[in-house]
């Protein structure tokens, strides 16, 4: 049977999968129309109208404001470099604790396991607090150092490194959870295959094992990068008074300065920048279902 | 024998996790026990349990407690019941518009809630769920949907799926192919979403001092103004501890479930 | 039994789970929100709510703590929504929120106009503590300086701004304060910054005249001078995020000197957080500005009467003593309200008078100019 002879033979088959498709989806889909997107839009609305002598009004000022405002994109790159640096460092931590956990068969394994999730159960008011009173002036380890008299270390608080330190604790948990289950598919017997045909770590890695994690490495990396675009707590408290983060900003914006409008597009200016990077994901889960079907 | 080998790699994780992760969370435990704690004592000058006398005897510790531990069990139960599904649709399904509704979920996590509380009270309020408990469950689910569904999406793309072919080609209907191959191999992440869909409900506080103040204070909620506003750090401390000698023990015991192939074995796979 | 029966038992048992909550929401509890620490609702579980209930009201008064600033703007703005739906906002009586917040609010009459009730009480008010007709002002703080004893003698503590701003240069790294938007200790600190660039005048600055051009002219030198300060600072221009993280600083004894709430610092010191011997100095050429905290009523609030009743109340001789003796607060009536005795004996420890800053739209234009000129370090065109 010819390609397009199959495409016409499934054709009436791929309509009733549609209905059960959208079907299945209609649930959150509708969920999210109704509680987030309506909300988003009429949010929107008010950003971008001002209350002219005949009603609503378009304007684009807000945004013509942030773009040409020095300090506002100060704050967004610092967001941005701040975003970068956590998902590189991320990558660096938790791929070789997610290897180790997929192959080792030791009793340790859980015991590491633990300690790598159990940052899921720090609230983000509490880490603050811990890290400052760990690594901060005069904290735990200053206290260490004096006591067996070695200098004090230069205390990442209120500097950028700050709140870097702190969001790549918090996100370590769902990182590697998403790594050493997306290992979890490599499957045994193609790695001994492998090594059998004498494949060094360096290529096992490169050939057989990031192929098939490419997109829990980015389902991951999107969840630390959306985290930390919109982090609050811990840029806040940790951080510099400037620049400031996204979060901080916008929330000072809104709360202090109250402009919502302002606020809003900062919003907005932020979501796109995310939604840009969670595009790689969709893109990457159209790709593969291309390619299986 | 590789298993009888001493595991230095692991030996070294462990004490280098031990050292960034435990030992923040030993200096909060210890200011939990502490009196006066000042510079440049290594220890703290005085001891004591006041705090815990004084944090576990109110009432309402113990009830926002069971609170959130029933609000999360419910708002995961419905989540994973109303996005499993759908997940698997959008891994696996055509349909029009499925790429950009895939995205939209993006916004249930990415864009900040500030902007859109007068919105989203007003929906609330229109349907008298202010201070009600399905009033909470029910923007605590909204919040779950991008998770529910991304991660899934992760584990159904990640199937094999020579394996269900075969298994279909050997007469099985589409229900036992899912059941008994699709499910044992996106187990472990599904269940990594599962879990970090719970521990993100529990700790979710925007949405629950929202929708649920006054009458629905949740433990993060109760934990901020414990911690916010007091210059004694001591409750704050209390009930972080209170939560993580249970968590790191379920933790321990979570090993067989996540990445691990056992999880699928226990399928029959 | 039957199965009619059964079902009627079982309705009634039902009934019975969900009563103690029917019960509750008719009966109803006002519900005040305070964004204040942790000594102010304290104070208003332990000693206002009982000496109201003392004048004869029954009803049932929960005081919610809201966390922080944003936590009561959410609060805000579900009784803003709860105005277009007629919904009950669960929301009485908000301690110390700005009414010109959320944006548009008041034109909505959303906040009950104090000037229009004409409370019983309302002429007792200190007139320096009035800020908008939308708010009534109860209680005030003042803002000092607390310094670590061990490392500076009481004797050498700055009692003048040249001396303080001399101490600073003179001891870099010894002094940070928090940032103006959060917690106001640090922000009164900024505002006596601007007092100083403006010739000592707390009149100069009022509510009325604000204008972007004034707040141009009067705002840039006390830019410089703060961003001059800079350097010295705590790690060369660093600023907490709070007072509670200002005062863990002093207490892990990282810096020497911070500006403090007076009745916050008094709080600490009783219960360990600081030691017993923590040095208070206020200046003597103009004080640090202090603060008045105000109430702030919702028009669709459930309880809108017995709310106004409670704000009235505040006001109440009862009341404003137990601000100065209690709370070592500075009372929100003038002074010709408040007992001789009570006057004669705290003479020393509270000033007749704080240097205020009006609010208003001060507030943006110096949080934000702070932010743009003094924060990054580097004064900007």
């Amino acid at each position: 049977m010819s390609l397009q002879a199959a495409e016409i033979a499934r054709a009436p088959a791929i309509r009733r999968g549609a209905l059960v498709g959208l079907g299945l989806v209609a649930g959150p889909v509708l969920l999210l129309g109704w509680l987030i997107i309506y909300p988003i839009f009429d949010a929107l609305w008010r950003s971008l109208t001002i209350a002219g002598p005949e009603g609503p009004q378009l304007s684009l000022d807000t945004y013509r404001f942030f773009f040409s405002d020095s300090y506002s994109l100060r704050n967004l790159w610092l967001t941005l470099w701040v975003t970068a640096t956590v998902a590189a460092l991320l990558l660096a931590v938790c791929l070789p604790i997610s290897l180790y956990l997929r192959f080792a068969k030791t009793r340790l394994a859980a015991y590491v396991q633990g300690l790598a999730i159990l940052p899921m159960f720090v609230p983000s008011v509490i880490l603050a607090y811990a890290l400052i009173r760990t690594i901060g002036p005069n904290g735990a380890v200053d206290l260490l150092l004096n006591a067996v008299g070695l200098p004090r270390i230069t205390s990442p608080y209120l500097t950028p490194w700050g709140p870097i330190i702190g969001l790549v604790w918090d996100n370590i948990p769902i990182t590697v959870l998403m790594l050493t289950a997306g290992l979890g598919v490599v499957s045994d017997n193609a790695v001994e295959a492998a090594r059998d045909a004498g494949a060094g770590r360096i290529a096992l890695l490169r050939h057989i094992i990031l192929p098939q994690i490419g997109n829990a490495v980015l389902v991951a990396l999107s969840f630390a990068v959306l985290g930390v675009f919109s982090a609050f707590t811990l840029p806040y408290v940790l951080g510099p008074a400037s620049p400031e983060m996204m979060g901080p900003f916008m929330s000072r914006t809104f709360n202090d300065l109250n402009d919502p409008r302002m606020a809003i597009t900062q919003a907005v200016i932020t979501f796109i920048i995310c939604a840009g990077f969670g595009a790689f994901y969709v893109r990457s889960v159209a790709r593969g279902r291309a390619r299986r079907t | 024998m590789r298993a009888a080998r001493l595991d230095w790699v692991g030996i070294g994780f462990a004490i280098v996790l031990t050292a960034v992760i435990v030992f923040p969370l030993l200096v909060v435990g210890t200011w939990a026990f502490t009196e006066v704690w000042r510079y440049p004592s290594i220890l703290p000058q005085e001891y004591g349990l006041r705090y815990w006398n004084a944090t576990l005897s109110r009432v309402e510790v113990w009830e926002s407690l069971f609170l959130s531990i029933r609000l999360a069990s419910t708002v995961t139960l419905i989540s994973a019941v109303i996005c499993l599904p759908a997940a698997y649709a959008f891994a696996r399904m055509e349909f029009p518009g499925r790429n950009i509704l895939f995205l939209s979920f993006l916004s249930s996590y990415a864009f900040p809630k500030f902007g859109l509380l007068v919105a989203i009270a007003g929906i609330f309020l229109g349907l008298g769920l202010i201070s009600t408990f399905w009033g909470v469950v029910l923007i605590q689910l909204v919040g779950t949907l991008m998770l529910m569904i991304w991660v899934p999406v992760a584990a159904f793309q990640a199937v094999d799926r020579r394996m269900e072919e075969a298994a279909r080609d050997a007469g099985a209907g589409p229900l036992r192919v899912f059941w008994s191959i699709t499910l044992p191999q996106a187990g472990p992440t599904i269940f990594a979403a599962v879990l970090l869909t719970w521990v993100s409900t529990f700790y979710e506080t925007e949405g629950a001092w929202l929708i649920g103040a006054p009458q629905m204070r949740t433990m993060p909620v109760l934990m901020i103004t414990y911690i916010n506003n007091q210059i004694v750090v001591q409750y704050g401390a209390v009930l972080s501890v209170l939560l993580w000698v249970p968590s790191f023990l379920m933790l321990l015991f979570a090993r067989r479930v996540i990445g691990s192939q056992s999880f699928a074995r226990g399928f029959g796979v | 039994m039957d199965r009619r029966n059964f079902l009627a038992a079982s309705a009634a048992a039902i009934a019975a789970i969900q009563m103690p909550r029917m019960a509750f929401a008719q009966d109803g509890t006002l519900y005040v929100y305070s964004g204040s620490d942790s000594n102010i609702t304290d104070f208003w579980k332990n000693t206002i709510v009982p000496a109201f209930r003392r004048t004869g009201n029954e009803t049932r008064i929960e005081v919610v703590d809201a966390g922080d600033s944003a936590g009561m703007r959410a609060m805000a703005d579900r009784a803003l929504a709860a105005m277009s739906s007629d919904a009950d906002p669960q929301l009485d009586l908000m301690e110390a929120f700005d009414p010109r917040h959320p944006a548009g609010a008041i034109d909505q009459g959303l906040w009950v106009n104090f000037d229009e009730l004409g409370l019983e009480n309302a002429e007792r008010i200190n007139p320096d503590a009035i800020d908008s007709p939308y708010s009534m002002p109860y209680r005030g703080s003042q803002v000092l300086l607390a310094f670590d004893t061990s490392k500076l003698s009481p004797e050498d503590a700055p009692t003048t701004w040249d001396e303080l701003t001399a101490w600073i240069e003179a001891n870099p790294g010894e002094f940070i304060y928090n940032r103006p938007d959060k917690g106001g200790s640090g922000g009164n600190f900024v505002r006596r910054a601007i007092h100083e660039a403006n010739g000592r005048d707390p009149s100069k600055f009022t509510l009325d005249n604000f204008t972007p051009e004034f707040a141009e002219e009067s705002l840039a030198p006390a830019w410089e001078l703060l961003a001059a300060l800079g350097p010295n600072l705590y790690q060369n221009g660093t600023y907490t995020a709070g007072n509670t993280q200002s005062l863990q600083m002093l207490a892990q004894g990282v810096v020497t000197m911070i500006p403090v709430w007076s009745d916050q610092v008094l709080q600490a010191i009783r219960e360990g957080v600081l030691p017993e011997d923590t040095g208070l100095v206020q200046l003597q050429d103009l004080a640090l500005a202090g603060g008045f905290s105000r109430v702030t009523i919702p028009t669709n609030a459930a309880h809108r009467d017995t709310a106004i009743e409670l704000a009235n109340f505040l006001l109440s001789e009862e009341i404003q003593t137990a601000i100065i003796e209690e709370l070592g607060g500075f009372p929100g009536v003038s002074w010709d309200h408040v007992a001789d005795e009570l006057q004669e004996k705290y003479r020393l420890l509270i000033p007749r008078s704080i240097p205020t800053f009006p609010g208003g739209e001060w507030d943006a234009a110096i949080n934000d100019g702070w932010y743009r000129n003094v924060a990054p370090g580097t004064p900007r065109e």
